[in-house]
């Protein structure tokens, strides 16, 4: 999926002359030419006057409200300029979600962007039932968040969940509190999200590998190059773009993360006793809807948009050396 | 749509024997065999537990068959009046189906307009989108549209939930990027000789032309929405929920009846993989060629 | 371009989308139509949202009889979740500013409702209904607690906490300590030194399960009893100041539940949440701090098979009060005087006796704690435990707790504290510092 705007091309105005048939040529023209000033903005309008209401106006709301100190829950409100926001430049739990956040989103997106590879690769084979093992990798998009995390929450249960039964077997004999500590509230979140998302994306690289043209890899392996060879030099350069998509995707989506740990904290929104796992998100909302600090909640808002300019502002420039420059 | 034929690896590396790159090995097959297994596994799980009993829920060893209670749990599910659930479902059927009527005909729309006609502003506009897809929306204006709603008395209900939803930068990015591949350009100009109305051309040209990627948006967006949890857990209420809200009070209202929640998770997630079964192929073919095209 | 079949298919996709958009517009506006109000004769219901753990509330049997008595106001009884602090009074206070989510007659725990009187908008005056009257049935404290800051009526009580301990018979049996309730109960009659020394040897006998079930049950036990013998006050004076720190009754609490997690006698099980509650399904604790209203959770989570398994003894340390109710009629309830009704149904003598019946829940009404029936009571599911007579003479001698405004906020912070040091994650060296800081945060 190329991130190509055509910005490079010219604006060919000047419109084809229609041929005036029989009758008012002028009014024709008049509305021929109306119709091809206006009509393009019509057709864009839509999304900008909707962009406006539910984008731009709680875009700019949410700075107002940022600047307001609340009472709780029904409490009055008051102007306090930028105290909340170097309020939370100095709480440390603001820090401690945006570690986590941080944290699970490299714990979940690096693997499975890298298994996701592997996976296209060996899906861009020739074998048979091609149909089937395509389908059976994306088997995890159609079941819902929720319902992800319901049953792995279930499945990490510390007294009696599946993954500490078998991790017994591998000599593990105490059971794994899996909420209890970082490392494996983490690593239970991030295994959600890979298991939701390596298969989609495995496929979306897998179509960006079959366009590229089989007579490269036919001309590499004639000079003699391995077949790992061939996937670093030829396969992985030619889907970038594809791989910067996949990033920028998964850098929104892992530095929104909420709806995983919500669950895997049965509802609440304190990711655990001292904040594990707890993330932006849910923060952002424990401060706005269960503290009633709205003020707090929004100002976290706008550090949370910041810090994923930064994230796909870093990831971008990251993933462009892929595979050397071009 | 040009992806099934390229969904064929190219056959005439069959006959080069060994040296043939794209030979599956046997470790690529067992390999690909363990990911489908792990893929469907939390799913089986799923029924699993959802055709047991609570006991078994809890038991260790675990259970890794199926069991006979699934007619009964499904009945319980029903049932259990404060869950709502029944309510849940359609409210997401409504809610997901008006998002993605209203997100892939103003994708169109854009998509069209970004694409093949001439206005001034047009690359500044559409890099305004582009930059629009980094804004966490829901995240970003949850307080003000939480306050905006809470003043038009909109709390519970499901404009709510669809309103902000209908519109998608991501969308209108996808259709103008298909438009302009799918639509030749000298199409669009030869209809305008004839005469036609932008209107006309979009209806006459543009349309039949777009199809596919319309579905193909339709689909990622029906799945998309039908997943919304944080937005409308916060708005909605437990007597209107849409179905993720719906579980996740079921979750919090009955929580050592795993049986009942598992039932209800599962029953969740059937729509999704009846369409996932009845358009499968087009799925995988559509979100292929969408990545490409796009 | 596509084949047939396939295009065939994606129009089918469209038109069931199309048709369920039709619904959309359908259910709009008979959504509208519903919300007009509606005649005299037609039924209304009212929904009644509590929260607790198994039987909650206990009002099943008595929301049966007023449906019964009651064909044209049908009353739906939903227990929302487990947990008060965590889940259900920051979604309640939610649907109170909004005006939207709440039921027509609510619960609100002891922790809430100092809060609940400081926001006289969000609550009806329960004046208007002629509930004035209710105020003879009620001691002194609990009747007060339930006016507003404008001096409003806008709640009356449900129960009063009392203190117990519920132990399993069967697991005690097992490592080789007393079964009968005055045994047990003498077992640890010395206080809470006692308690841990049998736990001690408890727990050198078994293995697979722990002596209490978790360390903020333990805690607020303590809390409650140290809290009659320090002016009657925990996190907050009566001033609305934060005594977190200066507060005798707190760091008792606070050590004595260290001192049990430090000899490994918690399940470390987070009390109200799944794990807990499969806790009790799966025999992982013995015992457990039981105000009245616990019995109703025990047998509820635990459910039949551990009937006659569970029985009662008094509590180590004298006696306290954790917990207790209020019933309230949110200001959005579109029938605010059938919702006053039920709820002066459910707070009656016969409420609050149908209550105890079902769940253990005590009556905070006088007539009904005076009630011989009660006082003679036995509860069938904790070995016919004569808990009429082990709760009985101390209800009416409960020391009412001030709980201050933000009372809710700072107990869920603060506690998670005290999970943190029992699973782990908080050293216990940093816990009391860090239990200091968490709640400090709280009050904001």
């Amino acid at each position: 999926m190329s991130v190509n705007l055509h910005t490079e091309r010219a604006d060919p105005a000047p419109p084809p002359p229609g041929p005036g048939r029989h009758h008012s040529r002028s009014s024709r023209r008049f509305w021929s030419q109306m119709d091809l000033k206006a009509t393009p903005y019509f057709l864009i309008s839509p999304y900008f006057i909707l962009f406006a209401i539910f984008g731009l106006f709680p875009l700019v709301f949410t700075l107002w409200v940022s600047l307001q100190d609340y009472g709780l829950a029904g409490g009055d409100a008051s102007f306090t300029g930028l105290k909340n926001y170097t309020k939370l430049l100095a709480d440390a739990d603001f820090w401690n979600a945006v570690i986590n956040t941080v944290g699970i989103f490299a714990l979940a997106t690096v693997p499975q962007l890298f298994l996701a590879l592997m996976l296209a690769n060996a899906l861009n084979k020739r074998l048979r039932g091609r149909l089937f093992f395509r389908l059976g990798v994306l088997l995890p998009l159609v079941t819902s968040v929720v319902a992800v995390a319901i049953v792995f929450t279930q499945l990490y249960g510390r007294d009696f969940g599946l993954f500490n039964w078998l991790l017994g077997f591998l000599g593990v004999d105490h059971h794994i509190d899996w909420q209890s500590a970082k490392w494996s509230s983490w690593t239970a979140i991030a295994s959600m999200v890979d298991w939701r998302w390596t298969g989609y994306n495995a496929i979306i690289y897998l179509a960006g590998m079959q366009t590229i043209p089989r007579d490269l890899y036919e001309a590499a392996s004639i000079d003699g190059a391995s077949s790992r060879r061939q996937f670093w030099s030829i396969t992985l350069p030619m889907i970038r773009p594809t791989i910067i998509f996949t990033v920028f995707v998964s850098t929104i989506g892992g530095l929104t993360l909420f709806a995983e740990p919500v669950m895997f904290a049965s509802n609440r929104m304190d990711g655990g006793a001292t904040g594990q796992f707890q993330t932006i998100a849910m923060y952002i909302v424990e401060q706005g809807f269960r503290n009633f600090d709205y003020g707090y909640a929004a100002a976290a808002a706008w550090l949370l948009f910041i810090l994923i300019l930064l994230g796909v502002g870093i990831n971008y420039t990251f993933v462009r050396r892929i595979g050397g420059s071009k | 749509m040009t992806a099934i034929t390229r969904v064929r690896p190219a056959g005439r590396a069959r006959g080069d024997g060994k040296r043939d790159p794209f030979r599956a090995t046997p470790l690529t097959k067992i390999a690909l065999g363990f990911t489908v297994l792990l893929s469907a596994f939390p799913i089986y799980w799923m029924i699993i537990i959802a055709s047991r009993t609570n006991s078994d829920a809890v038991d260790v060893p675990p259970p890794l068959l199926p069991g006979g209670n699934l007619g009964e749990n499904v009945q319980r599910v029903l049932n259990t009046e404060d869950a709502h659930f029944l309510t849940g479902l359609l409210n997401s059927l409504i809610v997901t189906s008006t998002v993605t009527v209203s997100v892939v005909i103003i994708s169109t729309f854009a998509g069209f307009a970004f694409a093949r006609l001439h206005f001034r502003g047009r690359n500044l506009l559409l890099g305004s989108i582009l930059l629009t897809m980094m804004v966490p929306l829901q995240q970003m204006g949850i307080v003000p549209l939480y306050q905006l709603m809470v003043s038009l008395g909109w709390v519970g209900t499901l404009k709510a939930v669809i309103l902000p939803y209908l519109l998608n930068g991501f969308g209108v990015f996808m259709m103008t990027q298909y438009t302009d591949q799918a639509v030749p350009e000298e199409l669009v100009e030869a209809a305008r000789v004839d005469g036609a109305s932008t209107l006309r051309i979009w209806w006459n040209v543009i349309l039949p032309a777009v199809r596919p990627g319309m579905a193909v948006l339709a689909l990622q967006t029906f799945m998309l929405n039908w997943n919304e949890f944080m937005w409308p857990m916060i708005v909605l209420t437990p007597e209107n929920p849409t179905v993720q809200v719906s579980i996740s009070f079921l979750t919090a209202a009955h929580t050592t009846d795993y049986v009942l929640i598992f039932t209800g998770t599962a029953l969740s997630v059937l729509p999704l993989i009846v369409v996932f079964v009845a358009f499968g192929r087009q799925i995988v073919g559509g979100l292929m060629e969408g990545a490409v095209k796009a | 371009m596509m084949n047939n079949m396939r295009r065939g298919r994606m129009l089918a996709v469209a038109s069931v989308m199309t048709a369920a958009l039709g619904i959309t517009t359908a259910c709009s506006s008979s959504d509208t139509g519903s919300s007009s109000s509606p005649a005299p004769a037609e039924t209304i219901t009212l929904t009644l949202q509590t929260f607790g753990g198994g039987t909650n509330f206990g009002y099943k049997s008595a929301v049966e009889k007023w449906n019964a008595e009651h064909p044209n106001v049908q009353v739906k009884y939903n227990n929302l979740t487990d947990s008060f602090e965590n889940v259900y009074w920051p979604q309640m206070l939610q649907w109170l500013q909004s005006g939207t989510g709440a039921g027509d007659v609510v619960g609100v725990d002891e922790g809430g409702m100092g809060l609940a009187k400081a926001r006289p908008q969000f609550f009806t005056d329960l004046g208007q209904y002629g509930l004035q009257s209710r105020q003879a049935d009620f001691p002194a404290w609990k009747w007060e607690n339930g006016l507003n800051s404008e001096g409003k009526l806008f709640a009356l009580g449900t129960d009063v906490g009392g203190m117990s301990i519920c132990y399993r018979t069967d697991l005690f049996k097992k490592a080789g300590l007393p079964t009968d309730r005055d045994e047990v109960s003498k077992l640890w009659s010395g206080g809470w030194d006692d308690f841990v020394k049998a736990g001690q040897d408890f727990q050198a006998k078994v293995k697979d399960a722990k002596f209490v079930d978790s360390i903020n049950t333990i805690y607020n036990v303590v809390l409650s009893q140290e809290a009659a013998k320090n002016g009657n006050v925990t996190y907050f004076d009566k001033n609305q100041q934060l005594i977190v720190d200066k507060n005798p009754a707190v760091k008792t609490a606070f050590d004595f539940s260290s001192k049990i997690s430090q000899a490994g006698l918690t399940a470390k099980l987070q009390n109200f949440t799944d794990p807990w509650s499969t806790g009790f399904v799966k025999s992982q604790f013995a015992t457990l701090g039981c105000p009245g209203w616990m019995l109703g959770v025990v047998s509820g989570t635990a459910g039949d098979r551990f009937k006659g398994k569970w029985d009662v003894a008094t509590v180590p340390g004298g006696g306290g009060n954790w917990g207790g109710s209020w019933l309230a009629v949110p200001k959005q309830s579109k029938h605010p005087k059938q919702a006053a009704e039920l709820l002066n149904f459910l707070t009656s003598p016969e409420g609050q006796l149908m209550a105890f019946k079902e769940g253990g829940n005590l009556p905070s009404s006088i007539p009904a704690q005076d009630n011989p029936g009660l006082q003679s009571a036995t509860n069938a599911y904790f070995s016919d435990a004569p808990i009429g007579k082990i709760f009985g003479p101390s209800i009416k001698s409960l020391q009412p707790t001030f709980l201050g405004e933000k009372h809710a906020q700072v107990k869920r912070e603060v506690e998670q504290v005290l999970n943190g040091m029992d699973q782990g994650s908080v050293p216990y060296g940093q816990a009391w510092q860090k239990f200091i800081e968490a709640g400090q945060k709280a009050a904001g």
